[in-house]
């Protein structure tokens, strides 16, 4: 695992290895170096299963992270990759032509976060989500709960109490 | 006897960049909707279909009937109160989503779980790989019309979810494995109860090999049709059965021990066709190995010991900064559950590997073209496609 | 593919013949034992405590009063109603239930044309209220914390021959571990007298904001220090974690807090007092009420000055309270720090001889009385007067000013309240240091279970070598030819009170001890010392029972004066300190009220 990352930090310019146990291990490559990566893995280390391919929105420092997670699965070795994107213009590059399979994973991340990945078959095309305007929602500040308050109606009638508040309001109302 | 084979050669017509020409004004062309509600789509997904006459020209898979955004309500909740929504997710083989989560939690948190407990989940993951592959069986016959298995099945799932009841509490979500452990031991005399469904899922499965896997119909229709080339299956991420039938025998409570499965004995079932018969063949054959299994998870595990970990308390339980991934082996392929972690006492992010969702998307609109109209659903049934987890 | 193929499926046709295996009457078929269906709520045993409303992920609990449920210490009134078209059946409300008074049957199947009806009360509401089977979790509460995290105290044998601090006070590692476990519920909150803000400081240690918790702390109590260390914690007793398992350490973790702020950022924190008012206040004695009073009214802005009679600032929390269990310094600190916001204190000054009352009233707007009860009553029973017969507050007193005590061999005690233990310990420690050896005996009228002393007083006494005789009425001190005294005769006690709750001890004559000792001490309660009042106050003021009356805001009779503390409340540190923030608040409200009449 670590003898990999060893033979492909200077090439790719990896980011620190960091293992989280045996046979599973995450770090960062900039962007401009993943396809070189994830073609060498595939192709020359054996990693040719793309587990999945999320991102992580790291709102309050203005990052996306996207995460590559690549399986060798002769070895049993997991790799999660890391490319920090921009967040005011988050694009990524389409890696289709590599794993078919990653055009879903980049439409839904194009619908559900707006990350871009030009060149990707149907990118634009609405995966889940139907006539949605307002923010891609799985961004952190989408807030679902506002959403839901503005959509639907709360049957009322509800009321709770707070145990602290109401034992003085009844017991010591004048706070002694 | 049986066999037909329609001259498909001159439709449709390709265009000069090689892509299919669909005028649907020709009047060559119709368009169908095959779901969201239809005997033939496994849950609620649906395939929009341009056939000409009766072969499939074009198929566009569409999900999204059942999304409830779990991934981003998991990250309003504290790490406790992600438990009882993440089995939701998928709602015919839950309990991998409860395992893989508290897993997941117990990896960055540090926690080790006790030993009983580690057996008690192997138990639970088997007990709904059985109850998956019973909607499998009853699902596969009745794409292809065989509405007898479909009964059948739903009686020994049913008579497996009793055993579920009795265990945890519940029938279809059973938020039984808690992080830190699970939540209780086994009832008194369960093994006994257990014995019985096995027995009786062991004689109607007979049955169902004479009047399907004997079934010359159920042979012509299945046979040769729904073929996945083995050499697509990295390049679309197949996994499971769906890839075990095409001859690649991983799985990975093989390959990637977790729980106890280093310390039961099985083996890995594979075909070398690749079709929806080698499919279901697999499927059929990997029944035999849960139930084995069960058997012998019962006789090998320990009959007291602790359910759980210590754990903080969870109402101010914060999860240290950090990411990680867990995966089982559950009834359709490779489950897993990627979790990030900010520090805080709510998830950053947690998202959910599903392996419907590289199965009947990209996969599945790949070989729809040239395929019969009837057989559209036997091909998405035969890669055992649960909707849920691919919009979650 | 061939004939056989088109004819075995026929074979399964013998399922015709089967009995079907469907269920034919399906309603009323009953869940598993451990069904998660409806649930229910053991109304005696809940506490309201609504830890199952802040775990449910669906928002379906809501605490509400109940008809019939008041409010009482360690029971909010309130219980959980639930909302049935949210709830999810995970029971996570039933695991994390601090009672275990959550419970679910095994029904499952409810009909109701009225949605509302869905909204409900378990324990009130449905007829499978009183259902034995269905989910109760198995073994004992796993969501929090049960067991408490342990203090580190110095070992009998290392601490009996000195007057060193006990208790450790716990690590940063420990107080944390101990601050996870509560649940935030503030059912304690009522129980303190003060009021702090518990569960808030508590989740400060959690953070690790100490910043933060030291201002909390300061909010409700300018004795957090001593409290921290000696406070009868009976907010400890009304804990949601106790019912299953230990409270939470509240004492210790409001200590840790103070023993991780320096002293001067302190009163870097607290800040300054606001602008001067003009108003001049008196105080007398200097305890933990009149301190309180006085921390108050000078944060407020008024001049205060404290005489206190004897050489020290404390009153009894320095000499009531032995220092293995509050060292001086401690108690320094909290006075410092009152100190600090403008209070002058007037030490060995005895209003009545140094400074007369009615000079106090001329010259200050208002003057609160907080004198303590410094004078130890006597059981008068036969033998009490003459030399060897002691009063506990009176030595306890001696040993903090260093003066030299008799310390005989052999004593007895007679008491069985706090007191008592403080002066058997600090004897106990003085006859080690003089003879090697412990030798003595305390008799109390009360059961052992009934004892009035902190449980923990009466092990730790019996861990330091205190004989303790329970339920023993002293009848007679005996002496000998010489006056000397010999030891001490009791009864049994058969009750210590009559059919109509008064004090009237019944024995059993026929069980008779003599228990040896050179000397006797009596702890058994104090008198407050009015003399300093003067014929004409006293006979001015409107009394109660041998006590200065007072209202509820702590007025006498009298406009200019208040009083406040044990001398007219009691019992402990924590109440004298609630009584001064209520007095300071009266007072203070006088003024506004004058100044309106103005």
């Amino acid at each position: 695992m670590r003898d990999i990352h060893a033979r492909l930090k200077q090439r790719h310019h990896l980011g620190q290895f960091e293992r989280q146990r045996p046979g599973l291990a995450f770090f960062t490559v900039p962007r401009e170096y993943l396809r070189g990566l994830l073609l060498d893995l595939r192709d020359k280390e054996g990693f040719s299963h793309l587990v999945l391919l999320t991102a992580v929105d790291w709102m309050e420092e203005g990052l996306f992270q996207l995460t590559y997670m690549l399986n060798n699965r002769a070895e049993d070795v997991t790799f999660g990759i890391r490319v920090m994107l921009d967040r005011d213009e988050a694009e990524g590059d389409s890696i289709h032509d590599l794993w078919p399979t990653a055009e879903t994973y980049q439409r839904e991340l194009k619908e559900m976060f707006g990350i871009n990945f030009p060149g990707s078959p149907r990118i634009d095309d609405e995966f889940i989500l139907e006539g949605w305007t307002d923010l891609p929602p799985y961004r952190r500040d989408f807030d679902s709960l506002a959403y839901s308050q503005q959509t639907y109606a709360e049957r009322p009638g509800r009321v709770t109490h707070d145990p602290r508040e109401h034992m003085k309001q009844k017991l010591y109302p004048d706070g002694v | 006897m049986f066999s037909f084979k329609p001259d498909r050669s001159q439709y449709p017509a390709a265009g000069e960049d090689g892509k299919l020409e669909i005028d649907l004004e020709t009047g060559k062309y119709l368009k169908l909707w095959q779901g969201p509600n239809h005997p033939g789509i496994t849950g609620n997904m649906s395939v929009e279909l341009t056939v000409c006459g009766d072969e499939v020209v074009k198929g566009t898979t569409h999900v999204g009937y059942l999304h409830r955004g779990f991934e981003k309500l998991m990250e309003r909740r504290t790490f406790i109160q992600v438990f009882p929504i993440v089995c939701r997710v998928c709602v015919p083989e839950p309990d991998f989503n409860e395992y893989c989560y508290a897993a997941a939690v117990e990896d960055l948190a540090g926690i080790e779980v006790p030993e009983y407990a580690d057996w008690m989940r192997t138990l639970i993951l088997e007990m709904g790989r059985f109850n998956s592959y019973m909607m499998f069986l009853g699902g596969i016959g009745g794409a292809l019309g065989l509405g007898i298995t479909g009964q059948w099945m739903t009686y020994l799932r049913d008579i497996m979810l009793d055993r579920f009841e009795e265990l945890t509490g519940a029938r279809i979500y059973h938020m039984f494995i808690l992080p830190g452990g699970v939540r209780g031991h086994l009832p008194e005399g369960f093994e006994g109860r257990m014995e019985e469904v096995l027995d009786t899922a062991e004689r109607y499965l007979a049955d169902i090999d004479r009047v399907m896997f004997s079934n010359s119909v159920f042979k012509t229709r299945t046979q040769g049709v729904g073929y996945i080339d083995p050499a697509l299956f990295e390049p679309y991420g197949v996994t499971g059965p769906n890839a075990r039938a095409g001859g690649v025998a991983k799985d990975l409570r093989k390959d990637s021990p977790y729980l106890v499965y280093d310390q039961l004995d099985f083996d890995v079932v594979t075909h070398t066709d690749s079709d929806i018969w080698a499919r279901s063949n697999v499927r059929r054959q990997d029944v035999q190995v849960s139930i084995d299994l069960i058997r012998q998870i019962l006789r090998k595990m320990p009959k007291t010991g602790p359910a759980m970990a210590k754990i903080p308390n969870v109402l101010h339980w914060k999860i240290p900064r950090g990411e990680t991934y867990i995966r089982g082996e559950c009834s359709r392929g490779e489950y897993g559950y990627y979790l990030v972690s900010d520090g805080s006492g709510y998830p950053r992010r947690i998202n959910v590997r599903g392996p419907s969702y590289t199965h009947a998307m990209a996969l599945l609109e790949h070989m729809i073209p040239g395929t019969n109209i009837s057989d559209v659903a036997a091909l998405m049934v035969s890669l055992h496609t649960y909707p849920p987890e691919i919009e979650r | 593919m061939g004939l056989r193929e088109v004819l075995t499926p026929f074979t399964v046709w013998k399922r015709v013949f089967d009995e079907p295996v469907t269920i034919k009457d399906p309603i009323g078929r009953p869940g598993a034992d451990r069904y998660r269906g409806f649930h229910q709520n053991d109304m005696d045993k809940c506490i309201g405590c609504g830890t199952c409303e802040t775990i449910c992920q669906n928002a379906a609990i809501d605490m509400v009063p109940i008809e019939g449920v008041e409010p009482e210490k360690g029971d909010s009134g309130l219980r959980p109603q639930i909302d049935y078209g949210r709830c999810c059946w995970c029971a996570l409300c039933v695991d994390v239930c601090m009672t275990g008074s959550l419970t679910m049957s095994n029904e499952y199947t409810w009909v109701d044309t009225d949605p509302d009806k869905f909204r409900f009360i378990p324990g009130i509401d449905g007829d499978w209220k009183d259902d034995v089977a269905g989910y109760e979790r198995e073994g004992q509460r796993v969501l929090s914390g049960v067991e408490r995290i342990h203090m580190e105290e110095m070992e009998p044998e290392a601490r009996i021959c000195n007057f060193d601090e006990i208790v450790a006070g716990y690590t940063r590692e420990e107080a944390v571990l101990e601050a996870d476990r509560c649940v935030e519920c503030g059912l304690c909150v009522a129980t303190c007298p003060a009021h702090m803000s518990i569960p808030d400081y508590i989740a400060a240690v959690r953070d690790q904001d100490y910043d933060r918790g030291l201002q909390l702390l300061y909010e409700t109590n300018p004795f957090s220090e001593v409290c921290g260390r000696v406070c009868t914690h009976k907010c400890e007793s009304s804990c949601a974690a106790l019912h299953e398992g230990d409270p939470i350490a509240i004492r210790w973790l409001k200590r840790h807090i103070i023993d991780e702020v320096p002293f001067d950022r302190r009163i870097e924190l607290i800040g300054q007092p606001v602008e001067p008012n003009g108003r001049k206040v008196a105080i007398i004695g200097a305890g933990p009420a009149g301190l309180t009073a006085a921390f108050d009214l000078a944060r407020a802005g008024t001049s205060v000055v404290v005489y206190e009679a004897l050489e020290h600032a404390g009153g009894m929390m320095r000499y009531g309270i032995p220092e293995y269990r509050l060292p001086y310094d401690a108690l320094d600190r909290d006075i410092g720090v009152i100190q600090a916001m403008g209070v002058e204190i007037k030490t060995s000054c005895r209003v009545g001889r140094d400074v007369m009352m009615e000079d106090l009233q001329r010259e200050n707007d208002a003057v609160v009385l907080a004198i303590g009860l410094h004078m130890g009553r006597s059981t008068r029973v036969p033998g009490t007067d003459g030399p060897g017969v002691e009063k506990a507050v009176d030595l306890l007193r001696r040993i903090t000013d260093g003066e030299e005590v008799p310390v005989p061999e052999q004593l007895v005690v007679i008491g069985g309240g706090n007191v008592a233990m403080d002066i058997a310990r600090s004897m106990a420690r003085l006859q080690k240091a003089k003879y090697g050896e412990v030798g003595i005996t305390l008799t109390a009228l009360e059961d052992i279970d009934h004892f009035l002393a902190d449980p923990e007083e009466v092990v730790e006494s019996r861990e330091e070598g205190v004989e303790i005789f329970d339920a023993r009425g002293p009848q007679e001190v005996m002496r000998d030819a010489s006056g000397a005294v010999t030891g001490l005769r009791t009864w049994r006690v058969k009750s210590i009170f009559d059919a109509e709750g008064r004090f009237a001890p019944a024995y059993d004559e026929s069980d008779e001890r003599v228990h040896a000792g050179t000397m006797v001490i009596e702890a058994i309660g104090q008198a407050a010392d009015t003399s300093l009042l003067g014929e004409a106050l006293t006979e001015a003021l409107e009394w109660n029972r041998g006590r200065i009356r007072i209202d509820d805001a702590f007025r006498t009779s009298e406009p200019w004066l208040f009083a406040a503390g044990d001398a007219v409340k009691g019992p402990d540190v924590i109440t004298a300190v609630a009584d001064g923030h209520r007095v300071a608040r009266t007072v203070m409200e006088e003024f506004s009220a004058r100044q309106v009449m103005q």
